[in-house]
């Protein structure tokens, strides 16, 4: 039994602009102790799809159809008192923003007990406070400084507060929403680095979503490419980026351009060439490839078909016209 | 969450592009302060000629007086036996009047510093928000009843005198705009292409602020018609020109209350709270519509 | 709080104190000619109240010596001298202002109750029909002038039923022990400071919502949500206490709202407290009693104004260093 199964989920959004669907008939499975890494643009959906698994979206967004299995247990329907207790003991969440994702009147450390008081009613205060000098500890911040606000950390500091939160009540899962972004590049290697020891030596399993491919492929096994609301590519780290040294094996174009969007070591972050404009409007019917508008490769079949999942190799899928079936 | 913030932009614009009036007519509260508003105006200004009011016409006999609703007179009468209903709908002009032209004082001021001193910024933005946040601190009321004690109570002077006495909040929200659209790209650079200030002011600024001051009007005129009632009701009114707060002022000092004569204190009072409510509507749902930064409203 | 932070607001405090004090002689003593003119405007004149008014004032002396005087009185307490009660000013007010700290503290601490409930109700199902009846209601609240407010209770709880007094602090003729004395006073207090707290929880509630509704889509709420704490907890201490930060800063405001408030409801109620005392004074134009209330409701306003800095220094441990 895989420890999260999303099946065929799809996510709506009211808006003034009308309904808007930002995870399309999304199927995804993460087993016990893998890392699999979220990548797209900034609305392809893939934070709403972090979301819905504990149940956190807004109250604009709905999950319009499909199913999430966390350890065998349906999640759809839950109560919210039920989901509370299942929040942060299975799954916990580390969000993007170092800046505010902390309360900023309160210390930490306060934050940090709060959460395992929350779930743990019969934890003494004493044992409890011990456990969160060993969080921070864990995660190199010294006792010294457990009593600081958010504002007197640095943003690495504060991502890695926010970690040892996450650690609080040993949950099975971890969804990491972009941890690293507006961090400085040691702050972010030190975070990643942080994550990958994180999920080998307690044998966790992270979700992690980023639209930056570099920082997914440090941490995770697996890769899903989400754009316009749908998977349009998924795999090992090997089978969409290649093995060291190789050429990428990617078969999307749109996976290619953010391939080759890699960012520098100035942390630009700019789209390949030939990738202007917009994803598609999500609230309006998309016929054929929702990636056509943009795509170098673009054929007249693009725009009058919706391209099928090809099966590229074991555990490889594309959803492409032109991706290749391996033999 | 940038994908959450994308979500919601999409309406934001999509809001501006239909038009700040649309979007107000498309907020329940808007339209029902719309509808309520010209409700309103209509009365106050078709029903004096339909219900002509003579000042000087009072009750002949003890009997006329303070008398309960009836078909001769639909509020009842006053204790000098004048109509109540008839009174009223002139007094709305009244408090219009008053309310309109102590807001057109407060606005001109209000938004005029507050587009100078974001716009010059310096030493200039320095005196001004110090003058600003002085008045800011003055009670108001208490002020505005000080002004009118020592000044007089006819209705031009008590116009000046809640202007005058209104405009720090407008200042200060106009400065703060001003403020982040002078730094915006465009701004600078028909500066450094040499445009002059007011001529900036009036092509990128002005246009810029233009509904935010409207919303602000909204409020402030909602204030200036309290104001004035508050100040007609403690006696400081023109004795001529008799408005809503005037005539509650009349109907408590003549022992009508302890007479229960509820009608005489109801009809001017419903005036006030309806025109005032439906200004504060109209106000709350601009701030609403135009507010980028009231992210949870969207 | 550092040192250097204090130095300056206690500055800026003497600074605004000092421009209020020649604000109000510029108001009372220069605008309308000289105290002069206003005590013969008054009705009062008699040639003793004049000679008082030209000794206690200098007026026989050039401006500048005028308002160096001025300031001394000032400093001194001497507030002027009431044309009708015949007595010092600062005697008057001294005989008003505990009435009205009772008024308004009372109708504040259910401002403060009443409006945050209301508020977070409002906030925490922010788009519902709760959310809409609540602000509707405030606003249909904030749009009632006081006075009218006062009024309709009038007729509700003392014209129509009796259940209430309706005038005075307290009943005339009662004689009681301190007890009796105290409920008497209580009983009185109700309709006044209700009518008070309703228009202004009404305000409080508006703006509660709204700093609450900005608050709530803060990463740190969905932090706190994905912890799995339950949504009271989340509102209570998450949400409010930084919903808290902007009202704070609008105290002054509020307390001049307030006392704006209780020139009315004093006056509906015959509530003898300094807002009573401004009306009495406008009405029998006692200039000076006037000059000195509007003076000690300024200074209300800007000690206030000052606590709530200190206080926002508290609160927000992102402006503690500075």
């Amino acid at each position: 039994m895989s420890l999260l199964d999303i099946d065929d989920l799809s996510v709506d959004y009211r808006t003034a602009a009308g309904s808007l669907r930002a995870v399309d008939h999304v199927s995804l499975r993460v087993e016990s102790g893998e890392a699999v890494g979220i990548v797209g643009e900034s609305g392809c959906g893939k934070t709403s799809l972090g979301l819905s698994i504990p149940m956190l979206l807004p109250d604009n967004a709905a999950i319009a159809s499909g199913s999430i299995t966390l350890q065998g247990r349906s999640l759809v329907g839950l109560s919210e008192s039920e989901l509370n207790a299942l929040r942060w003991t299975s799954v916990a969440f580390i969000f993007q923003g170092a800046m505010n994702a902390l309360n900023p009147v309160q210390r930490v450390d306060r934050q940090i007990l709060e959460a395992i008081t929350a779930h743990d009613k019969n934890a003494s205060r004493d044992e409890s406070y011990q456990r969160v000098l060993e969080l921070l500890d864990l995660v190199g911040i010294a006792p010294s400084r457990a009593k600081s606000y958010p504002h007197e950390f640095s943003g690495g500091m504060r991502q890695r507060a926010m970690i040892a939160m996450a650690l609080a009540c040993r949950p099975s899962l971890l969804i990491a929403d972009e941890p690293t972004t507006a961090l400085d590049v040691i702050s972010q290697a030190q975070i990643l680095n942080l994550l990958a020891s994180l999920r080998r030596s307690n044998s966790l399993s992270v979700i992690m979503i980023s639209h930056d491919l570099s920082a997914i492929k440090r941490v995770c096994d697996r890769i899903i490419v989400m754009y316009a609301g749908v998977i349009v590519e998924s795999g090992s780290t090997e089978q969409v980026l290649g093995r060291h040294g190789e050429l990428a094996s990617a078969q999307h174009p749109y996976t290619h351009a953010l391939i080759r969007a890699h960012p520098d070591l100035r942390g630009e972050r700019v789209l390949a060439e030939g990738l202007a404009g917009h994803p598609p409007d999500l609230s309006t019917t998309i016929v054929g490839c929702r990636f056509a508008d943009r795509c170098p490769s673009v054929m007249d079949l693009c725009r009058r078909v919706e391209p099928p999942v090809v099966a590229v190799e074991s555990g490889h899928v594309a959803r492409c016209h032109l991706a290749v079936r391996a033999k | 969450m940038s994908d959450l913030n994308e979500l919601a932009t999409v309406g934001v614009e999509r809001r501006a592009r239909r038009g700040i009036w649309r979007s107000l007519w498309h907020d329940p509260m808007g339209r029902s302060g719309i509808i309520l508003l010209a409700v309103v105006l209509f009365v106050i200004m078709i029903g004096p000629i339909i219900f002509p009011f003579d000042a000087q016409s009072f009750g002949t006999s003890s009997a006329s007086i303070l008398q309960a609703p009836s078909r001769a007179h639909w509020m009842g009468t006053t204790e000098l036996g004048q109509d109540v209903f008839r009174q009223v709908l002139v007094g709305g002009r009244i408090s219009l009047y008053v309310g309109l032209s102590a807001t057109l004082i407060a606005i001109v001021l209000g938004a005029g510093l507050g587009l100078i001193s974001g716009y010059y910024a310096g030493w200039r933005d320095t005196v001004l928000m110090r003058v600003t946040d002085f008045f800011l601190v003055l009670p108001t009321l208490p002020l505005i009843i000080v002004l009118a004690a020592l000044f007089g109570q006819s209705i031009l002077v008590t116009s000046l005198v809640i202007g005058l006495t209104s405009w720090p909040q407008t200042a200060r929200i106009i400065r703060s705009q001003v403020l982040s659209l002078r730094e915006r790209p465009l701004v600078q650079r028909v500066r450094s292409l040499g445009a002059s200030d007011v001529r900036i002011m009036r092509r990128h600024i002005l246009p810029n602020v233009a509904p935010l001051i409207f919303a602000n009007l909204a409020l402030v005129l909602s204030g200036a018609i309290l104001a004035q009632a508050a100040l007609a009701f403690l006696g400081l009114g023109d004795p001529v020109q008799v408005s809503w707060g005037t005539t509650l002022h009349n109907a408590f000092n003549s022992g009508a209350m302890s007479e229960g004569a509820w009608w005489y204190v109801m009809t001017p009072g419903v005036g006030i709270v309806v025109m005032v409510l439906a200004f504060s509507l109209v106000g709350h749902s601009l701030d609403r519509v135009l507010n980028p930064l009231r992210q949870g409203d969207q | 709080m550092s040192l250097r932070y204090l130095s300056r607001k206690v500055t800026s405090l003497v600074v605004t104190l000092y421009v209020t004090v020649s604000f109000n002689f510029l108001l009372f003593h220069v605008l309308p000619g000289s105290p002069i003119q206003l005590l013969a405007r008054s009705g009062h004149y008699d040639a003793a109240a004049r000679a008082q008014l030209v000794k206690l004032f200098g007026l026989n002396r050039s401006l500048i010596d005028q308002y160096a005087i001025y300031l001394r009185n000032m400093l001194h307490g001497d507030l002027g001298f009431s044309y009708v009660y015949r007595k010092p000013v600062a005697t008057v007010l001294g005989g008003a202002i505990g009435n009205t700290v009772l008024l308004v503290g009372t109708a504040t601490v259910v401002t403060i109750v009443v409006g945050v409930w209301l508020g977070v109700m409002a906030a925490s199902r922010a788009h519902t029909l709760t959310d809409a009846s609540i602000t509707v209601g405030s606003l249909a609240l904030w749009s009632m002038p006081d006075f009218f407010t006062g009024m309709i209770l009038i007729f509700v709880c003392g014209v129509w039923t009796h259940v209430l007094p309706i005038s005075g602090l307290v009943t005339p003729g009662l004689v009681t022990g301190t007890w009796g004395h105290l409920v008497d006073v209580g009983k009185h207090l109700v309709l006044p400071a209700l009518t008070l707290a309703l228009v202004n929880a009404a305000e409080f509630s508006l703006i509660s919502r709204n700093t609450l509704v900005d608050v709530m889509v803060e990463d740190y709420m969905l932090t706190a949500r994905a912890k799995g704490i339950s949504r009271r907890v989340i509102v209570w201490r998450h949400a409010l206490r930084n919903a808290m930060l902007p009202i704070v800063t609008a105290t002054a405001l509020y307390v001049g709202m307030i006392l704006g408030g209780a020139i009315q409801v004093e006056t509906v109620f015959s509530w003898p407290g300094m807002g009573l005392l401004i009306y009495n004074s406008v009405v029998q134009r006692d200039y000076p009693v006037l000059e000195g209330s509007f003076l000690i409701f300024a200074i209300a306003v800007i000690a206030t104004n000052f606590v709530s800095d200190l206080l926002y220094q508290v609160l927000d441990p992102r402006v503690r260093r500075t």
